[in-house]
């Protein structure tokens, strides 16, 4: 952690703004979590930075009041947060698929209330990826013999996420995507794995997959998995990020394809 | 959280009708009231707020049409996430401006858009773009109130501000575009914000 460098706290001014690169945010992250005066001086900037908002107001087009009346009508608020007993884990996670774990517990809408008071930013991916995990731990509870083996895989790709999520050189790029949501790709070299964290993806379409893909550098794609049911995700692509230049996600036909038949709704170099 | 929090709760939805309170405090009611499904109240909230919204996209992804993309996405995260906002985050109009800037900014370093700006950013020597972005600040202000805050910042202040929030540039970027070392950009932004923070009075 270079997060304790004297000058951290000089970064208060370019994070609020938006200004620093995902590693940079996510130390500052790692800072505010200790410095109350830093946490503050960020709030205090917020009106501030809304106000440059005032002088680039423009009217916005009438079908833009359309469509975003009518695209609220398909999708639910979330709930409000409500302080949980955190040994009450959800059932849901024990059934996590194979080769990655997903988790809706109010755990990780909590961390997701964390994220919006701070920003979106790195560290959260951290955080959510922790939360799935202690729920994977969790699913212990209600081990049977039919569920033993998924368990075990799934303990096993929570294990292969642990060690990206955590390797000295990990690397994270995110970025919105475009059917909604946040998707971080967070990459160790030496590790030679990718991990892809969703964060309010939406659910695919009837018949649909997101289907992960590595694109090489002369654009070929490769299939790396595909992206499980679920707010909140983290999944173990398969095959070495070094042989990309890009991790892409299209949506697909359930079952997948062997080439992308869509425009990527995440595309983020890696 | 912070230890602050003003004691007193966002009035009781409902309460606030539309008329009477200021428009901060309708702001509140409105997304208390979005929270809950009312999609006439996010209706008046998508109106009272919109030009904001979609000026501040347009103005970072500088695209109509990618502007429109952001500002929608935006406002369905807005809609998503009302019932998680928390008066201590500081002003609805904050928080979702907020919003808006994360997305929009996520927008133009995404590959797709980054190709496109690369193009600009290495032809950005003798800057029309440049010229755009600060010419924003120094004379297209709708806000008085906001221009003369600006006015009280030095140019490094003000140009690094502007070409980060307008601009969409990283710190790095904006400490090559006017090529000031790096450390004087990040306290130049922290020393910007301190002083239009407290000439605006909004202070926390």
């Amino acid at each position: 952690m270079t997060s304790d460098a004297p000058d951290i706290h000089t970064l208060s001014g370019a994070y609020a703004l938006d200004a620093l690169d995902p590693a940079e945010a996510a130390a500052f992250e790692g800072h505010l979590e200790s410095c109350e005066s830093c946490r503050d001086e960020v709030r205090s900037f917020r009106d501030a930075v809304g106000a440059l908002a005032d002088d680039v107001a423009t009217p916005a087009p009438e079908r833009l009041r359309t469509s975003v009346l009518s695209a609220i009508t398909e999708v639910r608020p979330l709930p409000p947060v409500v302080p949980v007993d955190s040994t009450s884990a959800p059932v849901s996670a024990a059934h996590a698929p194979v080769s990655a774990v997903s988790a809706t517990p109010a755990a990780v809408d909590e961390l997701a209330t964390r994220r919006e008071a701070k920003a979106r930013r790195t560290p959260v991916w951290l955080q959510v990826a922790a939360a799935i995990l202690a729920v994977v731990a969790a699913g212990g509870l209600w081990r049977s013999a039919t569920l033993n083996r998924d368990l075990t895989a799934a303990t096993t790709a929570a294990a292969q996420v642990t060690s990206v999520l955590t390797a000295p050189d990990a690397t994270t790029v995110s970025s919105s995507v475009s059917t909604g949501g946040r998707a971080a790709v967070v990459t160790s070299k030496t590790k030679g794995t990718s991990v892809l964290v969703t964060d309010g993806l939406p659910p695919a379409p009837d018949g649909k997959t997101y289907q992960i893909w590595f694109i090489g550098s002369g654009g070929a794609a490769t299939s790396a998995g595909f992206v499980p049911t679920g707010d909140h995700t983290a999944t173990v692509l398969a095959g070495d990020p070094a042989t990309a230049s890009a991790v892409g996600v299209t949506v697909e036909p359930a079952g997948g394809s062997a080439q992308p038949t869509t425009l990527p709704v995440l595309a983020v170099k890696v | 959280m912070s230890m602050d929090v003003n004691p007193s709760s966002p009035p009781a939805p409902g309460s606030v009708p539309g008329a009477g309170g200021d428009d901060a405090t309708v702001l509140v009611a409105l997304l208390a009231r979005s929270s809950r499904g009312d999609e006439s109240a996010f209706a008046e909230l998508y109106d009272r707020t919109s030009s904001k919204v979609y000026g501040l996209a347009r103005r970072v992804v500088r695209d109509p049409a990618q502007a429109e993309e952001v500002a929608q996405e935006a406002y369905l995260e807005i809609w998503r996430q009302s019932a998680r906002y928390d008066t201590a985050r500081g002003s609805v109009l904050a928080w979702m401006l907020t919003i808006v800037h994360r997305r929009s900014v996520d927008r133009v370093r995404s590959s797709e858009a980054s190709r496109q700006r690369d193009t600009t950013f290495a032809t950005l020597g003798d800057g029309p773009e440049y010229d755009v972005v600060t010419e924003a600040v120094t004379s297209n202000l709708e806000s008085a109130r906001v221009r003369k805050a600006l006015t009280t910042l030095t140019d490094v202040q003000r140009e690094a501000l502007t070409l980060a929030y307008y601009g969409g540039y990283t710190h790095r970027e904006v400490s090559e575009l006017l090529d000031v070392p790096l450390g004087t950009i990040k306290t130049r932004m922290r020393d910007g914000l301190i002083r239009m923070r407290d000439t605006l009075g909004v202070e926390a």
